[in-house]
């Protein structure tokens, strides 16, 4: 599933943004992206996304099958990526994961509230039932922002993953039911 | 006297075909299109020629109204966007009108209610049992004396039951005929015709009949290699040729 479609977007202070998916020539500017963002942004993302090599290997393995990318951009700048993860077979085959990173400079303008909206009815089209999301505790911020996309909060997992330093932080697990988005 | 129930069609012209030549077979006074004539699908202007063509009493659904007014289709996800900005610049200016003519909800002579989503509402979904209180609630207080609605948009078949001690609840799907009660009021969806997504990808449709009030459910096969290729050729999302065969 590959070519050039997209969307605009405006944003809460007017701003547009345009909404791709991920291609193999965004591997530049997906590398920019990633090195520009401060380390409080880094502490928990599960690759070194300041490795070069870790997005060249993702622009050049895209299978939207299993992992759909969509990244945001102001111009010609990435501001926000967003991800849907889906396993095919097993006990999980109807459940998405979802993952987001947005620009520092973007927050507060519900571009991550329109990045998640956008996987919810993305996941919608494709089958599945629920998503699924994992957030440390200490990001009231980004689980208000998943909140606010239809998700709810269903456990927290004290001290369960460690940041960049080491420190155990404490998870919280966050689930939305798909069908249900779609009330009247 | 019986009628055909078609939805969702989303500018699948092999579908829609294969349906009507399926309908034609047996003896029809009338078609329902329930809504959402083009969106997703590769053929928009020929389903709307045919559907105008065969003088099928269509609804407005989601996607026919974002075709014509494109700031409804921002709301839409990217892939489902995509399409509809395809279908906006295929469709010519008397297409777009025959659209622009559509009613979101109708009732048919004084005893059924048709509708895309929700009642008055094209968008809303009624797939859950709380969302089925709401449209049997809406029937009672705003259309009294209609027992029956028809509807579309999930892309799911389903019928809906409303007893008279108020207890909803939803059948089981057979493909034998249902015998509609008298007493009970039913929210009846055909499935669609386009964009199957009950993990089968023959085409939905219904036929009821009135006398007695018996409904059933039809499915048929049609070109869907030629239904795919469309949609490669216009540079629709893949995925958009890929979901037609398994039925998502």
């Amino acid at each position: 599933m590959g070519n050039t479609y997209h969307k605009e977007c405006k944003l809460k202070d007017g701003s547009v943004v345009l909404l791709r998916p991920l291609v193999a020539e965004d591997r530049e500017g997906l590398t920019s992206f990633f090195q520009s963002l401060p380390e409080e942004l880094r502490l928990y993302l599960r690759h070194d996304v300041t490795d070069a090599n870790i997005i060249k290997s993702w622009t050049e393995n895209i299978n939207y099958d299993h992992i759909f990318p969509i990244l945001a951009f102001a111009g010609e700048r990435i501001v926000g990526d967003v991800s849907l993860h889906r396993i095919h077979f097993g006990w999980k085959r109807h459940i998405g994961t979802v993952r987001v990173v947005v620009d520092p400079e973007y927050h507060h303008k519900g571009l991550g509230t329109l990045l998640i909206h956008e996987i919810v009815e993305l996941a919608s089209e494709f089958g599945l039932e629920k998503l699924w999301a994992e957030l440390p505790l200490e990001m009231p911020a980004a689980i208000a922002v998943f909140r606010k996309a239809g998700f709810s909060s269903k456990a927290v997992v004290e001290g369960l993953v460690k940041d960049l330093h080491g420190r155990n932080t404490d998870v919280v697990i966050m689930v939305c039911d798909i069908g249900t988005q779609y009330d009247f | 006297m019986k009628i055909a129930f078609i939805s969702d069609i989303h500018s699948n012209l092999e579908a829609l075909r294969a349906v009507l030549v399926e309908i034609d077979k047996e003896n029809i006074s009338l078609i329902v299109n329930l809504g959402d004539l083009v969106g997703y699908n590769a053929s928009p202007k020929e389903c709307v020629e045919l559907v105008k063509q065969r003088q099928i009493m269509s609804i407005l659904g989601n996607h026919d109204r974002a075709a014509i007014e494109l700031k409804f289709a921002e709301g839409f996800n990217i892939l489902a966007y995509q399409a509809l900005i395809w279908s906006a610049k295929s469709l010519a200016p008397e297409h777009k009108r025959f659209l622009e003519d559509l009613e979101h909800t109708r009732i048919l002579w004084d005893r059924y209610l048709l509708f895309h989503g929700a009642p008055g509402n094209p968008d809303a979904y009624l797939s859950f049992l709380f969302q089925a209180k709401k449209a049997f609630n809406y029937m009672r207080k705003k259309t009294p004396g209609v027992r029956i609605a028809f509807f579309g948009h999930t892309h799911h078949r389903a019928v809906w039951q409303r007893d008279v001690r108020g207890k909803v609840s939803r059948l089981e799907m057979s493909q034998d005929d249902l015998l509609l009660d008298p007493e009970q009021m039913y929210l009846i969806n055909p499935g669609s015709v386009g964009q199957p997504r009950q993990r089968q990808w023959q085409a939905s449709y219904l036929i009821f009949s009135n006398e007695p009030e018996t409904i059933r459910f039809r499915s048929v096969a049609y070109d869907l290699h030629s239904a795919q290729a469309k949609i490669r050729e216009a540079q629709l999302p893949e995925y958009l040729a890929e979901r037609l065969e398994t039925g998502v």
